[in-house]
This record gives structure tokens, sequence and C-alpha cells, in this order.
């Protein structure tokens, strides 16, 4: 894993240039941005799952999976909704516009376990953006899997993020692609239903599987409790977990749960390593 | 190795160590005890700790980690070093220099922090025995011995000539080489030892019980409920803490400039892990538990080791007396 920050300084993050900016909803928007040392550009590498700290200076420092996949390293990509001051800093900036980076940080998913295997990628809302990253990567060795489901919804039509990349996957012959919406609209056409009462409908077998969700905490739970019915044991479900971090490094403390920093130790885990130590805090 | 030095020849020892390095030494202040700079003033008296601890000066409560200037669209970055110089911290007590040991280990591991590890290099640890036991302090529960410790450069115990010294490390060594010490022998280490005065007959808690109670009691809300009723929130417990360490990152925003810095922060606090949609410890007694279960459950599983020292702090300033001791006493049953 490449080990970034200028110098000794762990806080200190690399400049990076806003490429591009892509609005994806009413209140998220994507971000392509690249290094502006061409030297940290040519040396970086991370892994699909894996995150990064980024800076608006001035207004502090946020936390967002890297949404690109390690396969199309050019540029990398993160979204981010709009909710908080950094986030709002975010939504502020253009094109040709500076901010830091720090990362890549936390583990990744565990590709080993996934090739050879069924996949079925959950996805809600801009819980997708972590799946993104692995689902191009997938895709782009396309031989290494075997068949590939992606379902994914959001509140409304106009809450679905990546459009570009859901009509993509609708058109890809070797992807079987489902898009729900809570509540519809006059001219959608998709699914309309909740991601998990879908997935039970689309009822994807278990065998030879592996399954991987992110989405808002409600629709995860709910998700694992449709996936258990189809059969997958904890050892086949992937999700990433949400905790507020700072550092991202192990140090400062805040995403502790039990004996684990997620940033550190996840955020990736297992259904089966969550189990054994999540509480009722989750 | 053991050395001894007479009271005469320390004062004329740290003269001329103050030539080299800078010393940090206890001194009451407007009726508070802190570590300051060593004016050679007369040898502090009936010192038993310093009201916050030393961790402030490895980890500071305040670092600027480095800086920025923007103009025209570019930005420019600017590593702010870590501060560098010799020091003498002279003094230190036995608890709170284990509590630099329990720290080490975190700033150390996968990104090494070059501004806690520089302070810790950079300071020559000089310990004291403790003649009496702090007013709420559960050291001897925690395995810390007030009179013996291995987490100094040089551990000093009282004896009526003056000092003797036992001598742990190079540096240390080096230290302590010139002719203001004479030798002296393990026996006459072991002669100056005290027993604590106020020692109890039975300890408060068996220590080896604790991570294993505290992880027992994890799911009872009703019992982490009734411990943490009374608490405000405050904080002071975690700002008292020598192994408290939780850090908050944030931005100071000038025009055209700006430095990103670090601070403590607290797990007692609301916003501590208040996340875009929710916060799992919204509620106090799920902050107070994740408090107790990370000294002495989590830590232990990550560390080998307890963020604990009993050193008393969070019991004797605690503004509403939520005794810390009460609960380890109730999960070590």
């Amino acid at each position: 894993m490449s080990q970034l920050g200028p110098e000794k300084n762990i806080y200190q993050p690399h400049l990076v240039e806003i490429i591009k900016v892509i609005p994806e909803t009413w209140d998220t928007k994507t971000f392509h941005i690249q290094f502006q040392d061409a030297a940290v550009q040519e040396s970086f590498s991370f892994l699909s799952g894996q995150f990064g700290e980024y800076s608006v200076f001035g207004e502090g420092e946020a936390t967002f999976c890297i949404s690109s996949s390690p396969t199309r390293l050019d540029h990398l990509e993160f979204s981010v909704k709009r909710i908080g001051r950094v986030t709002h800093a975010l939504h502020q900036l253009n094109q040709g516009d500076l901010i830091g980076f720090r990362g890549p940080y936390g583990n990744h998913f565990p590709l080993d376990k996934l090739k050879g295997k069924n996949l079925l990628f959950v996805g809600g809302g801009i819980g997708l953006a972590p799946l993104r990253s692995l689902i191009h990567n997938v895709l782009d060795n396309r031989l290494d899997y075997r068949e590939i489901t992606i379902l994914y919804g959001a509140r409304s039509p106009q809450d679905l993020c990546f459009k570009y990349d859901l009509e993509t996957w609708s058109r890809n012959p070797t992807v079987k692609m489902i898009t729900t919406v809570d509540v519809g609209d006059k001219d959608w056409k998709g699914q309309v239903g909740l991601v998990p009462n879908i997935l039970e409908e689309v009822g994807p077998s278990a065998d030879g599987a592996v399954a991987i969700t992110c989405g808002p905490p409600i629709m995860i739970r709910y998700a694992l409790r449709s996936m258990e019915k189809l059969g997958f044991t904890p050892s086949q479900v992937w999700t990433t977990l949400e905790m507020k971090m700072k550092c991202g490094l192990g140090k400062c403390g805040r995403c502790n749960i039990g004996p684990l920093y997620v940033c550190k130790d996840g955020p990736v885990f297992s259904l089966a390593e969550i189990q054994s130590f999540l509480s009722d805090e989750f | 190795m053991y050395r001894k030095i007479s009271k005469e020849n320390l004062r004329k020892w740290l003269g001329e160590l103050k030539a080299r390095a800078a010393i940090l030494a206890p001194a009451k202040e407007r009726g508070l005890w802190s570590y300051r700079e060593f004016g050679l003033q007369d040898f502090p008296l009936r010192f038993r700790n310093s009201r916050l601890p030393p961790k402030g000066l490895f980890l500071d409560p305040l670092r600027a980690l480095f800086a920025w200037k923007s103009s025209g669209g570019s930005v420019q970055l600017t590593p702010l070093p870590p501060l560098n110089g010799q020091r003498i911290l002279i003094g230190l007590k036995p608890c709170d220099a284990r509590a630099l040991r329990i720290l080490e280990p975190i700033f150390t591991r996968d990104y090494p922090d070059v501004f806690f590890l520089d302070n810790l290099s950079r300071t020559l640890r000089l310990g004291q025995a403790c003649s009496v036991l702090c007013t709420g302090s559960f050291c001897l529960e925690m395995g810390i011995d007030p009179q013996e410790s291995a987490d100094f450069d040089i551990f000093f115990r009282e004896i009526p000539a003056g000092y003797l010294a036992r001598v742990l490390t190079d540096q240390g060594r080096t230290f302590t080489e010139g002719d203001f010490f004479a030798e002296a022998s393990a026996g006459e280490w072991d002669l100056a030892r005290r027993e604590m005065p106020e020692k109890k007959e039975k300890p408060l808690f068996r220590l080896e019980r604790v991570p294993a109670g505290v992880a027992q009691s994890f799911p009872d809300k009703n019992f982490w409920e009734r411990v943490s009723a009374k608490c405000i929130n405050c904080g002071i417990c975690t700002y008292l803490c020598p192994t408290c360490h939780c850090f908050d990152l944030g931005d100071l925003q000038m025009p055209g400039q700006g430095v990103r810095f670090r601070c403590w922060d607290s797990c007692a606090f609301p916003g501590f892990t208040k996340m875009a949609g929710h916060n799992p410890r919204e509620e106090k007694w799920r902050r107070y538990r994740q408090r107790v279960s990370h000294k002495f459950n989590f830590f232990y599983q990550s560390f080998q080791s307890i963020a604990c020292v009993g050193c008393g702090r969070c019991v004797v300033h605690c503004p509403v007396n939520l005794d810390l001791r009460e609960v380890l006493v109730e999960v070590a049953r």
C-alpha cells in the first residue's frame, strides 16, 4: 500500500486539483481529482473499498470513499452528499479549484474471495459509491467473475446517483441490472419498491455467490435479512461500515467500535466479522 | 545500576543540565501543581501530583500541523515541524510515566506520529517515588508501584542524605556519569523503599477481573444508565486523564492563509461521533460505557495494556462525584 503524506507529517495532505464536477442529484456531486504533483499521481495506487481524507482548506477535512476504480488510475473520483460544513464547502467548488487529499486508508474488498464467484451488489442512495469502485474493478476484469447482479435503489428517480453508470451497466449483456425507487414518477420505467423487497423478488441464488452491500443503515439492516432468507451465510456477505472518522490513521479514537478502529481495521467487513463485535450501537 | 546524590549536588547537577536542556519540574502556582520551567528554586516539597497530567507535554492540547497560503487559485502547503530541543522532566510520578508508555504504541503503530514521538524522544524522564497515596487514587489496584518503576530514564527515592537513583536507560546513564553522583548498591535502594502509609489491607477490586467484567457488563443497559446517571458530560475526566488521547482536527482560517490544528477531544461530548445521518452514541450512558469499555476492555484487547493508571484525577475532580472506582468494583465482582 502506498503510504502518502509529504515529509513525515502524516496529517499533511497532498494538493489535488478538481478536474471535473458532476452533479448527481439535487444534493450530491461527484468530483474528479488529480494530484498536482505528477510524480505523486504516477506512483499513487489504492484498492476498491479504501477511503481518503479530503480537505477544503479553512473549512476542515472529511472522509469519503474513493468511488472510482483502481483499474482506471488517471484520476480519482469521490462523491459527496451536501450535509455538513465540509460537504457544503465542497459543493461550492468548481473545476480548477485545489483541495487536499490524504490516503488511501483502510482495508479493501477481498477481490481474491470474489474471483470465480457470482457477485450480487446491493446498493442504496449514495451507498453505491464504494460499490461502484468495486463494480468497475470487476467489470474491467470481467473474465475473473461469473454472473454479476446489481440491485440499486433510491428514494425517487431524482435521487438516483451515477445515472451514467446505471445506463452503461444496464446495456452490458454480462450484467443483470435492476434499478428501483421507493416512489416513482410519470416518467419512471424501472422497478418501484424498497431494495430488500425487490431483492427477495429477484431472488438471486446464494450458491457460489458473494453479496456486497452498502447504503443507508436501515436499508442494510433489512437487505441483510433478505439475504439470509435467500440462503446467504454471514461469511458470504460483505459491507462497508460507517463511523465518524477524523484522522483515518487509527489514532484519534473516534471510530472505535469494540476492539476495532473502523478507519484502520475496516471499513470493509464480512457480516461474520461484524456479528462478532457489533453491539446495540448499530 | 544505582547511584546516589546529595541534595546540594542535585541542585548543582540540575544547574549544569539547565545549560544543555530545558528542565521542567513541578511548581505550585495559585494553588495548582503543574510542570514548569525549573528556575533552580527550592526543590518542590510535598508534591503529590500535578493537576493536569504531563500528557500535554507530549500530546499538545493544541498543535498546529501544517499551514497553507492561498492566492489567485494557487495553494501552498508548509509543513510545521515538531518542536525540538532536549528536555528534562523531573519529579514525574510512576502513574504518569506508565501512562506515557501506554500511549506510545498508539502513536507508533502503522503511521508514526512525529509530533508525539519527537516529544517523547527529546525528553529525559526523571521520576520520583511517591511518599503518600493521592486522594482518590487506585494506582495499587492498577498494578502501579508508587515506589518502583521501570518507566523512567532515572528513578529517584528520597533518603535523609539526598537521593538514591536507579538508572534505567543508556541515556539516563550518560546523564549520571559526572562527579555529582556516587556509586550505590541494590541493597541501599531496597532499604530506601517506603511503604505507603494509607495502603489498604485489601485491594478495592481485582484487576485481572476487570477486562472480562467490563465486557460482560457491556450489553447491560440498566447498569450503564445507573452508573452514568449523574454524569453531566463535562469531559473533565478525559481532560485530566493521563491516558485519554482522543483528538480532533480543525482549521484556523485567516484571510489568504490558515493552519490545520489538532486539539484534545472527548468521548463524553455528544458531537464526538455525530455523523451525517445518525449518532451511535447520542445517549449519555452509551458514551460513558464507551469510555470505560475503551479503557478497560477494547484497549486491553488491542494493546494488552489497560488505558488507566489509577491516578485518581477523574475521581477527585469530577464535579458530580462520579467515582470510576465504584464502577470497577461492581464489574469485577
